[in-house]
């Protein structure tokens, strides 16, 4: 049951995409609140009286403006993606209810990832080595090419590449490629991808809630390992970037042109301090990192994102309402996504040394559906996630690493 | 409990942290939106559960019983509302392989001992309620007190930990004392029942002893009513009193001169009619005089004059039978052969001649197999058998389905043990000796070899050696007749029942709901002419001849649908009080079953026999959904007094026709006050 009350001096915002504990954030916060999701969503809004427009963000055609003015209609300020596949929606609504057309434009920018690294690369933004592939031919030329700009011999290991699909968020469709023989492993209709060179170094993701064109609050979360796990704050090794990191994401603000909402990009530091730019992304991360910084600061993040959004916030609510990075921190929130190892598996056993650690805190995996687990195809999806909480860094770092050599369906 | 699971739970944990973390699952919860609280429980979940795989896990929680209900923990459940919770099913639920299952069930327990000890005031629950119910669930779960971990528990893992050390603790707060009672007096009412399967009456028995020798446990001045229990068993007579073991027992009996076995002989058949469950030493005892005082029999079966007589005539049968299937293991087929005689089914032309095929029958592989699964290797498969064809024709209320959804298959056998014996051996005969059984479906052979696969996927083993061997056949002959019906219009059971259960089940049927849309239809014919077939004020006075399927829709103790159950209508006539009643028979373990709406199902002190069950007609009339008459005999409907029948019919409303009233009926009903 919504109990929400609502601050009518404030904006009215809508949320594109289902996502529960973004609405729970929403009803618990002070701005008035529609949810946009398909119609499977209705029964479930209508028993719980939790404000519903439907719609199908699939169906793209010529009546795709209702939804911009049906919003408005309702008097709505400001539409908020939840998920890659709303951005652009978002970008097209907002373009709408703002009477601002960028906005539309710069939607399409953030969702196509070799667009996004062209523009990256305009506002003088390292970015590695990219070009887009259309079928396996151009990945073996790629691949080849990188190689030889390495000077590297034929019979040397070759360097990786790495291969993304446009518009899927995070590692979905992610695959990493070593050698020509590889390609051939590569589905058809996942063409076109994105190739890109792989950049040695450490990889890291930075949150930033943006509110006329600044930054209200930068985070920045240290993977321990890439699809497998991350926490926050990140240790003192990476935060000690954090001035450099800064500076990097305000070239971004301003090459995106992006006024208010929040942007989640990620970065590649090498050994010689040099950042680049991967990608970025205009809605929350994957991976629960908004559930960890809710439990390393204490404030909730889909809130801050309503806050940022709504063109009725002032100056003051921001600031009021973040805490001071890494400082306010209450300790170190981690996540850690388990893949089954086995190729056969038949139930859940949670591995003692993990759930007696004191940092453990909780998980969410759940019994194995299917005996045989899939063979994992590029990263893949993992299977749930561990959460955990602790004082020490570098204790929260080694104990996520730690967990990739264990057994947790078997 | 203390040397036993000493050092399996790893000590590196930090029980501190790990109750914040409690804590904090549960603010989580308590703060979250009802429509998001879902998704807040498997953390809290996970979290009790490690708290609960601590020494002094129990304890935290039961601190926390109240605002963890409050915060929503069981919203949506049936745990929600405490008075209507089963004592019996939270064996199955604490046994649960699944975490959560278990978790909630401990949750419940632990929250309804806080509101026990007046720690908190619950709304729907009283004190003396919740201490009430306590003690049936330990009562109930006595074998995670004392017994050994069973195959249950092995499967469970880690779990059993939580379940046996939550049923531990609640055990110490509320008081061993009320549990052994509770415990005693719950054997009573089942053993009333006179159930042919009294395994887990043994065991329970068994354990009552064991804690009363235990110096550790402290049962004050409870577990005196189990003497009669315990020694019915273990010294029923004054020469096993002290439970000596049966080489010594029948040393014994070799100095004994006849005064002394006549005192044995009716020590025996004494404890044996008063409980229903035969001592080994009464096998041991039964074989001795056989061989030299063969005259004491009588005295030792209890026997009246008819059962006397019967024994008589058919002497040389009956010690065939002793030789061949009485032993120390199955001695509780002594009960089922002198309840045998004394029905006197003997005079029966065919069934001496049958029970001789019996006595020498050879078993086929399959059958000697789950015999063997279920009762070991000693004695022979063939002694399990002849044990079980006594018990069931001496007792034939007292078949249960065990743990299988075969309860159609569990009638038909119950119901030719009493009225078609010659029938129900030759059933035993086809699927003990040639593994099949052909029945004929309109003239259509069926057989059980060629069946597609019974109504269960499996039939488990914690059946009578009758039941193991024939249930797996019928079953599947049952479910392939559903098949042969498939494309008929209307509920399969009006072809089925009579072609299964044997001619003397009616060809004619009623039912009272609609197949295609599961609406009631027609209800006050139905019952009009239930009243014409049945109600000896309606139907001439004229006593029900053969027993009769029906099918009842069984409510839970709120009244809820739970699911379509067959059973035997056997007599319909006056109680002890003049109320008229329905005496049937239920496949079912336990007959004794409150199915809402103060309907409770007697099992005894109404004018039961051992093994029938009964309600009043009203009552029986407002949970039947199906049954059967002689369309010859069919009469007219009853003129049944508008009252009575108004009562039967909001019965039905009020239960299990709660969803299932037609539009029309809705609509003719204008909304009454009150």
């Amino acid at each position: 049951m919504s109990e929400q009350k609502f601050d009518s001096s404030k904006g009215y915002v809508a949320l594109l995409g289902w996502s529960l504990n973004a609405i729970e954030a929403a009803d618990k916060f002070d701005r008035r609140y529609v949810v946009v999701a398909p119609d499977w969503a209705e029964t479930y809004c209508q028993e719980h009286d939790i404000p519903y427009v439907p719609w199908n963000f699939e169906r793209l055609n010529d009546r795709s403006v209702e939804i911009a003015q049906t919003l408005k209609d309702m008097g709505v300020d400001v539409a908020i993606p939840l998920f890659e596949e709303t951005v652009e929606w978002a970008g097209a609504i907002n373009s709408v209810l703002m009477d601002q057309p960028k906005l539309f434009g710069q939607s399409l920018l953030l969702r196509d990832k070799a667009l996004m690294k062209r523009r990256a690369q305009l506002g003088g933004i390292r970015v590695g080595i990219f070009e887009e592939a259309h079928d396996k031919e151009d990945v073996v030329r790629f691949l080849k090419r990188v190689n030889q700009t390495l000077l590297k011999l034929d019979g040397d290991p070759n360097d990786p590449i790495h291969l993304k699909a446009f518009d899927k968020a995070g590692c979905l469709g992610h695959r990493v490629i070593r050698t020509p023989d590889e390609v051939d492993t590569i589905p058809e209709e996942e063409f076109p991808v994105l190739m890109e060179s792989h950049l040695d170094g450490w990889e890291f993701a930075v949150e930033a809630w943006v509110h006329n064109g600044k930054i209200a609050f930068l985070n920045i979360s240290e993977y321990v390992t890439l699809g497998y796990s991350v926490f926050v704050p990140a240790t003192p090794d990476l935060e000690y970037y954090r001035e450099q990191i800064t500076r990097e994401i305000e070239k971004l603000i301003k090459t995106f042109d992006i006024e208010f909402g929040f942007i989640h990009p990620e970065y590649f530091v090498t050994s010689d301090s040099t950042m680049y730019f991967g990608e970025v992304a205009y809605r929350p991360p994957g991976f629960k990192v908004f559930e960890l910084l809710e439990r390393a600061y204490g404030f909730n993040a889909y809130q801050a994102l309503i806050m940022t959004f709504d063109p009725k916030t002032t100056e003051e609510e921001v600031k009021a309402f973040f805490p001071k990075e890494v400082v306010d921190a209450k300790g170190y929130a981690g996540c850690f996504g388990v893949y089954p190892r086995r190729r056969v598996v038949s139930k859940l056993e949670m591995p003692e040394e993990t759930e007696n650690h004191e940092y453990f805190e909780s998980h969410e995996l759940t019994a194995p559906m299917e005996e045989t687990v899939t063979k994992r195809t590029a990263f893949g999806t993992h299977w749930g996630l561990l959460y955990f909480f602790g004082e020490d860094p570098y204790v929260m770092r080694d104990l996520l690493k730690h967990q990739e050599e264990l057994d947790f369906y078997v | 409990m203390s040397n036993s699971d000493a050092g399996s739970p790893a000590p590196v944990v930090n029980f501190d942290k790990l109750v914040q973390r409690l804590d904090d699952a549960i603010t989580a919860l308590d703060e979250s939106r009802a429509f998001a609280k879902p998704g807040k429980l498997p953390r809290l979940f996970d979290t009790v559960r490690r708290v609960l795989l601590q020494p002094g896990g129990s304890v935290a929680i039961q601190e926390r019983a109240e605002w963890i209900e409050k915060a929503g923990v069981f919203w949506g459940t049936d745990w929600a509302d405490p008075s209507i919770l089963l004592p019996s099913l939270t064996t199955h639920s604490l046994q649960s392989p699944y975490a959560d299952t278990v978790i909630i069930e401990a949750l419940s327990e632990l929250r309804l001992l806080a509101v026990a000890r007046g720690d908190y005031l619950h709304e729907s629950v009283s004190a003396e309620q919740a201490h009430h119910y306590l003690t049936q669930v330990l009562a109930i779960n006595l074998n995670m007190l004392f017994g050994e971990s069973g195959e249950a528990e092995r499967e469970q893992g880690k779990l059993a930990l939580i379940s046996r050390g939550v049923v531990q603790h609640v055990a110490k707060q509320i008081g061993y004392e009320h549990v052994i009672d509770r415990l005693i007096e719950e054997i009573w009412r089942i053993l009333q029942q006179r159930p042919i399967q009294v395994n887990s009456v043994r065991q329970m028995i068994t354990q009552i002893a064991l804690c009363r020798v235990d110096p550790n446990v402290d049962l004050g001045g409870a577990g005196q009513g189990a003497e009669r229990l315990i020694s019915s068993l273990y010294g029923p007579t004054q020469a096993c009193r002290e439970d000596p073991g049966i080489p010594v027992y029948e040393e014994r009996l070799q100095s004994m001169d006849s005064g002394a076995l006549q005192s044995e002989a009716t020590g025996f058949a004494r404890s044996m009619h008063d409980t229903g469950l035969v001592s080994p030493y009464h096998a041991a005892f039964v074989s001795y005089i056989l061989e030299k005082q063969d005259s004491m029999l009588t005295e030792a079966l209890g026997l009246s004059s008819t059962g006397r007589d019967c024994l008589l005539c058919y002497k040389d049968l009956v010690h065939e039978l002793i030789r061949e299937g009485v032993f120390p293991e199955t001695a509780q087929g002594l009960y089922g052969l002198a309840l045998l005689l004394e029905r006197g089914i003997l005079y029966q032309p065919p069934v001496a001649p049958a029970l001789w095929r019996q006595a020498r029958l050879s078993i086929c592989a399959e059958a000697r197999e789950r015999i063997q699964l279920a009762y070991g290797y000693q004695p022979q498969p063939k002694a399990w058998l002849i044990q079980g064809v006594l018990n069931m024709l001496g007792q034939p209320l007292g078949v249960g389905q065990g743990n299988n959804p075969t309860c159609q298959s569990a009638r038909a056998l119950s119901m030719w043990a009493y009225n078609d014996p010659d029938y129900l051996l030759q059933m035993v005969a086809w699927a003990a000796r040639d593994n099949e059984i052909i029945m004929h479906f309109e003239g259509q052979p069926v057989s059980s070899a060629a069946s597609r696969g019974g109504v269960a996927s499996e039939v488990t083993l914690d059946l009578d050696p009758v039941s193991l061997v024939v249930v797996p056949h019928l079953d599947r002959i049952y479910a392939e007749m559903g098949r042969m019906c498939i494309n008929r219009p209307g509920d399969p059971h009006e072809w089925v029942n009579p072609e299964f259960h044997g001619w003397s089940a009616g060809r004619g049927f009623r039912i009272n709901v609609d197949v295609a849309t599961g609406q009631l239809e027609d209800l006050e014919t139905f019952l009009r002419h239930f009243y014409a077939s049945y109600h000896p004020y309606y139907n001439g006075n004229q006593p029900l001849i053969h027993p009769q399927p029906a099918g009842v829709a069984v409510t839970d103790s709120a009244a809820r649908f739970i699911g379509w159950h067959a059973i035997t209508i056997l007599r319909v006539t006056l109680d002890p009080e003049d109320t008229m009643r329905v005496y049937f028979y239920n496949p079912n373990n336990d007959s004794g079953q409150n199915w809402g709406d103060d309907v409770v199902v007697s099992t005894a002190g109404k004018g039961e026999r051992f093994g029938e069950a009964s309600l009043t007609f009203e009552q029986f009339a407002s949970r039947l959904y199906i049954f059967h008459f002689d369309p010859l005999e069919r009469g007219e409907p009853a003129e049944v007094g508008v009252d009575e029948l108004e009562r039967v019919i909001g019965r039905v409303h009020r239960s299990w026709g709660r969803d299932r009233l037609p539009a029309e009926v809705l609509q003719a009903e204008p909304p009454r006050e009150g």
